[in-house]
């Protein structure tokens, strides 16, 4: 038994390690200046990429602002039109739910690039090519079918017989949606909106395609460094990115923890 | 009265937003089969398909995707199903190692290319490992594992990013019938290896499926690692496809569509087998709830 239990550590740290030996990688190559064949280490580091881009403090705010409000307002709009359908789905029995139950889930299985293609004269005609909206509604359907499956479990989860109950003490729809329902769904809400604010993030083709070069967000701007082999430059750009993305996570995280241990207490006081 | 239309209202940014993207689908579905009267293209005809299925270069291309999107999914999800046992097996499905699991899940491919051309390039550091150790005396000697023709350093991306995937889609479940029909068919005399391949993973089964229809069908359609780590030939479908799409000549754009045809008849025979694979699921799980 013990000797079981020493196995599966050995496969599960060596998994771990694959996992973040790249990271690490990245982080080393951010301060380096020649790291020529065949040494196993840098043999100059400097600052000089890192000085590079904060050295033009200005572009790269900017690029940080757009980048971040594109996927906020993706996850947002996510987050609230998948409670919408969710509660459609969850807690109504109406014509056609089957086939429009399929709908929410065939972005999962239309890729992005045939989307892409297939939109963008339609995106033209709406004038929303080369705009932020287009790129925010483009990203949205992409992002929406993980929203909506993340809350379909939670509401179902919750149920609506709690709702019911404050209907039957004189609440009004909306008030028993918002002060009963909704603060069980919190933690479910968070990860979801997580999850769309990363599907966002990291769309390439989509943004090259609707922003139309115009739009500048993360992947757009730190793919051609990658391209012309700046990978200083590249390796910084990720890591700040990362860093914000990892930060914000762990808020989140740590929001819904607190979150839902206080609302079980309240519930069960 | 109110309750009947609710559902309705609910729905309508759903709808709206479906509605674009079948507008998308529709629209590149009817430009495959040529028809685009803007260039003056009226007639619909199965021309570009049977030109694309014919032409060498892009018969490799449709291969070349099929292989990287196959492989990729199937290796994913074995490999995940792998360590998704060994978490369960050393009660590790939570804590720590969890979250180290998850980060990939938030790394965007553009870095995971960044990472792969980091380690696994000629100049790579694993290419310097193997010539500290011996292995190679130069460099071009270590074999080319990106911009290759067998996309091995695409498939390498995926899996870095797609095993966690897959573990984090397929271990809530597994660990949960692992407590509970696990530990009984182990009380019933069954050794631990027994009890997870005869109880645990067929209950998994349709899980593994989604997961690895998931990943297929996104690596089918990607456009970001083939463009970056794949090889000049053959290229990618999507890669092919843009390709096509953005050709000056205008003539040219009902060859992408085609391509991204072929994309979509693959991927809607996935999407309907998730279909029924999740409407199975739920039955079972209504089943065994009564």
């Amino acid at each position: 038994m013990k000797k079981k239990g020493k196995v599966t550590d050995v496969i599960l740290a060596v998994f771990v390690l694959l996992i973040v030996v790249p990271a690490v990688v990245m982080a080393v190559w951010v301060f380096t200046e020649r790291w020529a064949w065949p040494a196993l280490m840098p043999q100059v580091f400097s600052l000089r990429a890192v000085k590079e881009i904060f050295g033009r403090c200005e572009a790269l705010l900017r690029l940080l602002l757009s980048s971040m409000v594109i996927s906020s307002a993706v996850a947002l709009l996510s987050v609230v039109i998948g409670t919408m359908t969710a509660r459609a789905l969850v807690l109504y029995e109406f014509r056609g739910k089957g086939l429009i139950s399929f709908l929410t889930i065939l972005p999962f299985m239309v890729p992005a690039t045939v989307f892409a293609m297939g939109v963008q004269i339609t995106f033209i005609k709406m004038g929303l090519n080369n705009r932020i909206t287009g790129v925010i509604l483009a990203h949205l359907i992409c992002s929406l079918p993980y929203a909506v499956r993340l809350i379909t479990d939670g509401t179902a989860a919750v149920g609506d017989r709690l709702e019911e109950q404050a209907r039957v003490l004189g609440a009004s729809a909306g008030q028993a949606f918002f002060q009963v329902t909704l603060p069980f769904l919190v933690p479910v809400l968070l990860s979801s909106f997580s999850m769309a604010y990363i599907v966002s993030f990291s769309q390439y083709f989509l943004t090259l395609l609707i922003g139309g070069g115009q739009v500048k967000t993360f992947t757009i701007v730190m793919v051609p460094y990658l391209q012309s082999g700046n990978r200083n430059i590249a390796c910084v750009y990720s890591g700040i990115f990362l860093g914000i993305t990892l930060a914000v996570f762990a808020v989140f995280e740590k929001t819904a923890e607190i979150w839902s241990r206080n609302t079980d207490a309240e519930f069960y006081a | 009265m109110g309750r009947k239309r609710t559902p309705y209202l609910l729905l309508v940014p759903q709808m709206f937003l479906t509605v674009l993207l079948l507008i998308g689908l529709i629209t590149g579905i009817t430009q495959s089969f040529g028809v685009i009267p803007a260039f003056g293209l009226t007639e619909p005809t199965f021309r570009y398909y049977r030109e694309v299925l014919t032409k060498p270069d892009l018969v490799r291309s449709v291969c070349y995707s099929l292989w990287i999107a196959f492989v990729s999914a199937l290796l994913s999800a074995a490999a995940g199903v792998f360590l998704c046992a060994v978490l369960v097996a050393g009660h590790r499905t939570k804590g720590k190692i969890m979250r180290i699991i998850q980060l990939p899940i938030i790394v965007p491919h553009v870095v995971v290319a960044l990472f792969v051309v980091n380690l696994c390039s000629q100049n790579g550091l694993l290419a310097r490992i193997a010539f500290g150790l011996g292995l190679i005396g130069e460099q071009q000697e270590f074999p080319m594992l990106i911009y290759d023709r067998y996309g091995v350093g695409i498939i390498l991306a995926y899996l870095w990013k797609e095993i966690p995937f897959i573990i984090y889609f397929v271990i809530s479940l597994m660990a949960n019938i692992d407590r509970k029909l696990g530990e009984a068919a182990v009380n019933l005399g069954a050794d631990r290896i027994r009890a997870f391949f005869c109880v645990t993973l067929p209950l998994c089964a349709n899980t593994i499926c989604s997961g690895f229809l998931i990943i297929f069908v996104f690596a089918l359609g990607a456009y970001e690692l083939p463009f970056l780590l794949g090889a000049t030939v053959p290229k990618a479908l999507p890669v092919q496809a843009y390709i096509q799409y953005t050709h000056p000549d205008l003539q040219n754009r009902p060859y992408a569509m085609a391509l991204n045809g072929i994309i979509i008849v693959i991927s809607l025979l996935s999407a309907a087998v998730y279909f029924i694979l999740i409407r199975k699921n739920l039955k079972d799980l209504s089943k065994t709830d009564s």
